[in-house]
């Protein structure tokens, strides 16, 4: 063999090996043994959630609180911004890399499940014994974060979705009553379109802000019992019901009652809009008086909200709750419940602003958030149906986002999008 | 004096001991994931689970009936494409500009280059807010000029969202290939282009007979970049339209993320890392062995 070959061939392979090491371990690079082990026991907790600015700051103040009362060090990360489509992501990631956090906030429902599963996140049910949580916490929200029978996680929120309103807007456009009916909501739409206002401000960039709509005139459509039965693939999406829901979602583009090219706007964006004037209302949770109204330093006075209206009984909204799992592996099982069992406590609650507590006696406060205590004294004891972000994994999810898409541009009809859901749901209900 | 034998220097593993260090991380960080993910990828292990099973080639057989593969590729395909031939294009068109007498050299060329050095996500967030559908700047300059029919919702459709993503990839790609072709440029003797000019020679026929065969070294360095800078593409994507509208914007990286990160699926989403891997070798191989060549002779 000579040097010269030697050294093309040598460097022909080394180059190749390198090729494929680099491609494939920066696609992927973990293996299973990543974070196996339980790590050691400490006074230092971490804790990870999505909060923004605008709520980070009250959860710390009351992390700190703990660790001051209880000599531990608590870090506090987020990863706001993106809703339900990036966070899982990085907190999956970080598990597998070994250095997971002690305790994760997430959303109930098919977004938490895959963690329980896994049984990445703890069984709760000796903390649910220790400190009463049973007892202290509304039991139809921790249901949704129970999963096989494992309380995986212990919910502080339990979140409505309803439509809020600029009341400048509305007055407007000559609205003077909020809907109660369906028709009444079309007359608004139609009212604030001649007046020269976008209706409804929602976002289709990742899917789950437009979703929100079309979830609710499911709702309207094929009533709550049925709803419900298609959200669990116990009945077949491929009828009347879903595809006059689909007529209707599109309807809603083509009179313009959504915003122009809404299929490509950001909900970061978007769910501000009503706040800023640019659209007359949105379909948004309590956090919104907090995150929008507040934080843009208007006087909620302005706004307001209202039950998007069914036509149905019993009268439901779009709901979800979101709680808070201890890491499997976490050496420090019993400080993270104990940190956990302090942020439950009404005082915690209150302090933190959680328009939605679900814990007992953290009512919201009518001073500092008037509209979501308006809306837990008209609608706290409403029933909800699971919003379907939730009620379906991110992959049938992600799948039926895509026919909103090919629905609202128009290359799919409502009867083959009811025809394309049926079996995306019956794929995975069918498993 | 005498020299000393290999062998009594060391022998033949000397070399291999003072490589053995790098050569440890690079196997421990790089050689062993690289393994182990191709391993996942005959498994359906969901990414999270400590069980799996082997399920042999069927990862690989699946991606044949996936509809978002075939889109993906296609996508990869146009992305490649236009993210080589427009920015190279301008690039060495912006070079031969500064490279003449214009003043101001050193402010043009920061000025051109600098989009290569923003964040990808500040670039993506700007390049979103530019595209808004109703109150972005590129329609509302539209119905300024009397083009409102031509406004449209850029991101929003299958039609338009790809090459509306392509085009800040454009814009922040062609400050690179400016920078190597303004160094080439600068290597050429000026004595080439004077015995060009004795002899007649349009400054056309100049272009192609003297500058286009000495910026060969550098062609070949630009497109060689190019092209596997535009085949790795995922965060203009993953930032600008999450692989959206719909699917109509999935590129084969984005679309292995979404199956290994986000439907708990890491032996799928392997399998088609392995792939894009594969793809990435083939085209890189020429690059490979032309460099040895050089390097040879």
């Amino acid at each position: 063999m000579t040097g010269r070959s030697y050294t093309r061939r040598g460097f022909l392979a080394l180059s190749s090996v390198a090729v494929t090491g680099l491609g494939i371990s920066a696609c992927t690079g973990a293996s299973i043994s990543g974070g196996g082990a339980t790590a050691p026991a400490s006074n230092t907790l971490r804790l990870f959630t999505y909060e923004d600015d605008t709520t980070i700051g009250s959860l710390k103040a009351q992390v700190k609180k703990f660790d001051e009362q209880n000599g531990t060090t608590t870090t506090v990360d987020s990863l706001p911004g993106s809703g339900a489509a990036q966070y899982p992501d990085k907190l999956r990631t970080e598990l597998l890399g070994g250095s997971g956090p002690d305790i994760w906030r997430i959303w109930g429902g098919q977004i938490g499940a895959p963690f329980a599963k896994a049984k990445q996140a703890a069984d709760l049910a000796p903390y649910y014994q220790k400190y009463g949580w049973d007892s202290s916490i509304n039991t139809a929200a921790v249901q949704g974060m129970t999963f096989d029978g494992v309380k995986a996680g212990v919910p502080f929120t339990a979140r409505a979705l309803g439509a809020w309103y600029n009341k400048e807007l509305l007055a407007k456009a000559g609205v003077t009553d909020v809907p109660t009916t369906y028709a009444e909501l079309e007359e608004m739409n139609d009212k604030l379109v001649a007046a020269g206002i976008t209706p409804c401000g929602l976002g289709g960039k990742y899917g789950w802000h437009i979703m929100r709509l079309f979830e609710y005139l499911l709702e309207h459509t094929a009533g709550p019992e049925l709803h419900d039965r298609l959200l669990l693939g116990q009945d077949s999406w491929d009828r009347p019901e879903v595809i006059e829901a689909f007529t209707l979602f599109k309807k809603w583009q083509d009179k313009k009652w959504l915003p122009e090219g809404a299929l490509g706007l950001d909900p970061a964006d978007v769910g501000n809009w009503y706040v800023q004037g640019k659209v007359a209302y949105d379909i948004e949770g309590q956090w919104t008086e907090t995150a929008a109204i507040l934080a843009a330093e208007k006087d909620p006075k302005d706004f307001g909200v209202f039950q998007l209206p069914t036509d149905q009984s019993p009268a439901r909204h779009s709901g979800f709750v979101e709680g808070y799992m201890i890491n499997a592996r976490s050496g420090n099982k019993d400080k993270a419940a104990a940190l956990l069992d302090f942020l439950l406590t009404p005082e915690s609650q209150k302090a933190m602003q959680i328009g939605s507590s679900t814990v007992k006696g953290a009512e919201p406060d009518a001073e500092t958030t008037p509209l979501a205590a308006e809306w837990a004294e008209k609608y706290g004891d409403s029933p909800f149906y699971t919003i379907q972000d939730q009620a379906f994994p991110k992959k049938e999810a992600d799948q039926y986002f895509s026919i909103q898409s090919d629905l609202l541009q128009g290359s799919m009809t409502p009867a083959a999008a009811a025809e394309k859901m049926q079996e995306i749901v019956a794929a995975w209900a069918g498993n | 004096m005498t020299s000393l034998s290999p062998r009594r220097r060391g022998g033949r593993w000397r070399p291999w001991l003072f490589a053995l260090p790098a050569l440890t991380v690079y196997v421990v960080f790089l050689v062993y994931p690289a393994v182990s993910s191709l391993w996942f990828s005959f498994t359906d292990w969901d990414g999270l689970s400590p069980a799996y099973n082997v399920v042999g080639l069927d990862n690989y057989a699946r991606m044949l009936d996936d509809p978002v593969v075939l889109t993906a590729g296609k996508n990869n395909l146009i992305w490649s494409l236009v993210t080589i031939v427009f920015p190279v294009t301008i690039g060495l068109a912006l070079a031969l500009l500064l490279n003449g007498k214009v003043r101001a050299k050193p402010v043009l060329r920061l000025i051109f280059y600098a989009p290569g050095v923003l964040p990808l996500v500040s670039i993506a967030s700007i390049w979103g807010w530019l595209y808004n559908p109703q109150y972005g700047a590129i329609n509302s300059f539209l119905s300024l000029i009397g083009l409102g029919d031509l406004a449209q919702p850029w991101l929003g459709q299958d039609s338009t969202a790809l090459w509306a993503v392509m085009v800040p990839a454009v814009w922040l790609r062609t400050g690179f290939p400016m920078l190597l072709y303004v160094a080439a440029l600068q290597s050429i003797p000026a004595e080439l282009y004077e015995a060009a000019r004795v002899d007649g020679a349009s400054r056309w026929r100049q272009f192609w007979h003297v500058t286009m065969p000495s910026l060969r070294s550098a062609h070949y360095i630009v497109l060689a970049l190019s092209l596997i800078d535009s085949f790795k593409v995922f965060d203009m994507i993953y930032a600008m339209t999450y692989g959206g509208p719909g699917t109509a914007t999935q590129v084969m990286g984005t679309w292995m993320y979404a199956n290994v990160f986000q439907y708990y699926q890491a032996g799928y989403g392997t399998a088609i890392a392995v792939v894009i891997t594969l793809i990435a070798i083939a085209v890189g191989i020429p690059y490979v062995r032309s460099q040895t060549r050089e390097r040879a002779a």
